[in-house]
């Protein structure tokens, strides 16, 4: 790690630029390897599968279907919001792996003369001289791509919910008047982004603060570490909080209550 | 904070791509098996519930046959007890007409014997008397005892009148 004990000067996301389109190196770097995380241990957990003796891993795998179960369970119907368990485990993992992986370390690189280059790409600088480049960081401390998850999860409830539950998905953007619409149409856009904009604030504040105490120097210490524990309690509660809201929209939208 | 818009569209491929590796070779699997142990738990509830209410049967069956012996032993030694008293009943009864029929028939032996004797006695009684009567009459064949007591017998009768 190297420490930043002077940052005036704000870490540049590695960006190249081809065809005219800019691509995050780092985002995709850090997405790639939360995936590989999150598939190598799933994968590990599930290889030596046993009915009456399941290992550590796959106790622990079970452990977080029950409670992905739960929270489906606690959102909507678990019996017919069960073919949502697969996303559920997928969100959960993945996003709680993202958010832990851009704690412990960062991984930074300087560039002099305003030129840098990786794997013989040309480093957009935005025309500065110096810059510093941040390599690592939580995927999920981006708001483009937690706009993506969120989206994709939005996205998924809407068309599940004019899929299966036509009606009353329609009708509930004029309930409980028809001048409501407009209203409810807020609510509609203001779900994907409360639902994404708050796991990025949450983890990018994380990383930020982190910043502000490496610039404290060895003083920062202690609070390095009671931060990096907070962390990774917000993290592990972000997580949570995404997945059961997840459940909770696809609920509302799919899944018709028998007693209205 | 600048935000780079290629990043959405990384995010969501590559979290689609996630979500269908995860689910086809990490969560099926695992389903699969957990839905296994499922039904392994619930048939060995179900065997153990049929366990218990066998051995519940059982029990009950085994109590029934325990009474049905214990009745029957009671049964068995009330007839023993009852045999055996009828049977002393007999053998005392028994021994009671038996003494009394030896005490009768010693009864009896007695009074032939005394008969028997009296009669003896009676034949030899008149066996002796014949003999005193002989020998008194031999005795008056005797001339002076004769005019002896012919001379009483006068006297006697001279008394008298």
């Amino acid at each position: 790690m190297k420490g930043v004990k002077s940052t005036n000067m704000d870490h540049l996301a590695p960006i190249v630029i081809l065809g005219g389109v800019k691509f995050d190196l780092a985002a995709i770097i850090m997405v790639i390897v939360t995936s590989v995380v999150a598939f190598v241990l799933a994968r590990l957990s599930v290889r030596n599968l046993s009915v009456d003796n399941p290992g550590k891993l796959q106790n622990f795998m079970e452990w977080v279907v029950e409670f992905v179960s739960n929270i489906i369970g606690m959102a909507t119907d678990f019996k017919r919001g069960r073919v949502y368990l697969s996303l559920g485990l997928t969100l959960i993992i993945y996003i709680f792996i993202g958010n832990m992986l851009g704690l412990p370390f960062n991984f930074i690189t300087e560039a002099h003369h305003g030129h840098a280059t990786f794997l013989g790409m040309d480093l957009f600088m935005d025309g500065e001289e110096e810059a510093h480049f941040a390599w690592w960081k939580s995927p999920t401390a981006d708001a483009a791509m937690t706009m993506g998850l969120a989206l994709t999860v939005i996205v998924i409830s809407h068309i599940q919910g004019f899929r299966h539950n036509r009606k009353h998905y329609l009708k509930h953007y004029f309930e409980p008047w028809p001048f409501f619409f407009p209203i409810n149409l807020i609510e509609t856009v203001a779900k994907p982004l409360t639902l994404g904009l708050r796991l990025f604030g949450n983890i990018y504040a994380g990383e930020v603060m982190i910043g502000v105490i490496l610039g404290m120097g060895w003083v920062g210490i202690p609070a390095l570490l009671v931060w990096q524990g907070f962390s990774i309690f917000v993290g592990a509660i972000q997580a949570f909080v995404f997945t059961m809201l997840t459940m909770v929209y696809i609920g509302q939208a799919s899944i018709h209550e028998e007693d209205h | 904070m600048t935000i780079t818009w290629t990043n959405f569209f990384v995010q969501v491929v590559a979290f689609g791509i996630l979500y269908l590796l995860l689910s086809k070779y990490a969560f099926g699997p695992l389903f699969g098996i957990m839905e296994k142990r499922r039904q392994l738990v619930k048939e060995q509830i179900d065997t153990a519930e049929r366990n218990r209410s066998e051995s519940e049967r059982f029990l009950e069956e085994q109590k029934q046959s325990l009474q049905q012996a214990r009745k029957e032993a009671y049964d068995i030694i009330e007839q023993a007890k009852s045999t055996g008293s009828k049977q002393a009943d007999d053998i005392i009864s028994a021994a009671r007409g038996e003494s009394t029929r030896l005490k009768e028939e010693a009864v009896r032996d007695i009074e032939a014997e005394k008969n028997k004797a009296i009669a003896s006695l009676k034949s030899e009684v008149g066996g002796l008397s014949v003999q005193i009567a002989s020998k008194i009459l031999e005795k008056q064949v005797d001339a002076g005892a004769q005019g002896e007591l012919v001379d009483q017998y006068l006297k006697d009768v001279g008394k008298s009148s």
